[in-house]
């Protein structure tokens, strides 16, 4: 089943690329083309896909809720909230590529955290999703002062940012991405048992021979780097990271975390690309941020999920 | 097998003491109490959820504090199946059962030929065969009962804590769950406790009964019925 996987992956990819060629004149223009746009936005798309994905199943095993996920439970607008500060709130002395990773990592780190907090208070579904909408819109309106302090550059940059774009990624940042990317990746396989254990809850991982508070710890690191690194340079993605590993769940109908957490690499990466595909072949006529298009799609089938559950 | 030693048992405040007390393998212990007696504080200390006040705590010779903290060994000495499992969306019957097998298994948790054996094994001896294919949402509470304890068999360990094992079982099943643990028990010397509030079934099957009342735990048998909820409610 994975080989069919890879085949689509690298098929889509193939269409993505033929999408982003733009005639040029010589050798030198086309390489520059290559290095500087087709080849980041590639990147973005496949990264950001699968590492929303992987965010958002890691945040369901550790809250045992499946419409937990970095965006609904706060952990996007903790780095959107840093980024914002540091973009307009005239932090100026880290205004560096690695400040804004870092500002935006932060951010998300402390929101998980703080959900955390609350969801041991907190262990009704709706309440905690309640908290992660008062802590977005929270963040929100301390958006909304800063940009009012602002200087109008500063306003845009932001506002730009917080469409979600998958062509911001420059190509010296491409590596870092893929670098943060690849230890998520890896750190997350290696807690392939304990991750199977906490689908019965912490109590009973706990007899089954799991160490609770560094699994809890690396699920929360994982998931701000992850959803950090990748709001920090693509700026708030919403859906994927709730709906792909829902729907890995549905169609193959398991709780099997190395099973699911490859699902959520292909095809979160496929998802995303797919989207961008689309508005790539939209583009002719009218432009679509990423954010509407994953919004589109995602918000009737997590609809569709809880009227099921229901 | 587990073994007390002036040990102060309770959250943050003493709880329980028990001198000197010792539970033999091969045995089924029934664990009796009043509500708010301690029962679950006494086995979640037993799976060294909850630490001693002060004392020892021996389980299988291992201290309890060193069960506390590794992980693994923890999880090879002791398997608890708490009062209620309700059940996880889209995981199998055969899957959770399987779950057992998580601290002898590799790093992805991938069972062997042998475990799958095991698993499919222990489902036939409880009679639970029908229910392999099943989703652990779409089962009863009883049946998620039975195969909880199936899932304690497969974890194969030699002290076995059962909260309330019989809690949503029908009296079929009941007798299925004492036939089932008295000789496995004594066949391949584990030690078993579980907590009851079943007073008959535990007598009509001569477990030895381990009486919580007045801050004091005594083991009893042959005792009739009457002699024991007189020893329950008794005041110090």
């Amino acid at each position: 089943m994975f080989i069919g996987f890879t085949l689509v992956l690298v098929l889509s990819c193939l269409v993505h690329l033929e999408l982003t060629k733009v005639n040029v004149l010589n050798e030198v223009q086309a390489n520059i083309l290559w290095w500087e746009f087709r080849f980041p936005r590639l990147v973005s798309a496949l990264v950001a896909g699968a590492g929303l994905s992987l965010s958002g199943l890691l945040m369901q095993n550790l809250f045992r809720n499946p419409m937990a996920g970095p965006y609904v439970l706060g952990i996007n607008s903790g780095a959107s909230l840093a980024t914002a500060l540091l973009m307009m709130g005239g932090f100026t002395f880290v205004s560096s590529n690695l400040g804004l990773v870092g500002s935006a990592l932060l951010g998300a780190m402390l929101a998980a955290t703080f959900m955390l907090f609350v969801s041991w208070r907190i262990q009704q579904t709706t309440s905690l999703l309640l908290v992660g909408l008062m802590f977005a819109s929270f963040t929100g309106s301390i958006e909304s002062v800063l940009q009012s302090w602002a200087a109008p550059e500063e306003v845009k940059q932001f506002f730009l940012w917080n469409m979600g774009s998958l062509q911001q990624l420059t190509a010296q940042q491409a590596p870092w991405l893929i670098a943060i990317f690849g230890v998520a990746v890896i750190w997350s396989l290696l807690l392939v048992k304990a991750l199977n254990a906490f689908v019965l809850g912490q109590e009973q991982a706990f007899q089954l021979g799991v160490r609770i508070k560094t699994v809890r710890f690396s699920i929360l690191a994982i998931t701000a780097i992850l959803a950090g690194s990748v709001t920090a340079y693509c700026g708030p993605i919403a859906f994927v990271g709730l709906a792909i590993p829902n729907l890995g769940r549905q169609l193959l109908r398991t709780q099997d975390h190395l099973h699911l957490i490859l699902f959520c690499l292909f095809f979160g990466a496929f998802f995303l690309l797919a989207c961008d595909v689309f508005s790539l072949l939209l583009e002719p006529y009218f432009s679509l941020p990423i954010n509407v298009l994953t919004s589109l799609i995602g918000a009737p089938y997590i609809a569709y999920l809880v009227l099921r559950r229901s | 097998m587990i073994r007390f030693q002036h040990t102060e048992i309770g959250y943050h405040r003493p709880l329980l003491a028990i001198e000197d007390l010792h539970l033999q393998t091969g045995k089924v212990y029934a664990l009796l109490g009043l509500n708010g007696s301690g029962k679950s504080t006494l086995l979640k200390t037993l799976a060294a959820q909850i630490t001693v006040l002060s004392g020892n705590l021996l389980i299988n010779d291992f201290k309890v504090e060193e069960l506390a903290q590794n992980a693994n060994l923890r999880a090879q000495q002791i398997a608890f199946v708490s009062s209620r499992f309700e059940g996880v969306e889209h995981l199998s019957v055969a899957d959770y059962v399987g779950l057992g097998r998580i601290p002898y298994a590799s790093i992805f948790g991938k069972l062997t030929a042998d475990e799958r054996q095991l698993v499919h094994d222990t489902l036939e001896k409880l009679g639970l065969s029908y229910l392999s294919e099943k989703r652990t949402l779409e089962i009863s509470d009883g049946e998620r009962q039975m195969v909880s304890l199936a899932r304690a068999f497969v974890q194969d360990t030699p002290v076995l804590l059962l909260d309330e094992p019989a809690s949503f079982l029908d009296f079929l099943n009941r007798e299925q769950l004492l036939r089932t643990l008295i000789p496995w028990a004594m066949h391949t010397n584990r030690c078993v406790v579980l907590s009851s509030h079943d007073l008959d079934l535990c007598i009509e099957h001569d477990l030895p009964l381990l009486l919580l009342a007045q801050q004091k735990l005594n083991v009893v048998q042959g005792l009739s019925k009457r002699d024991v909820q007189q020893l329950l409610i008794e005041k110090a």
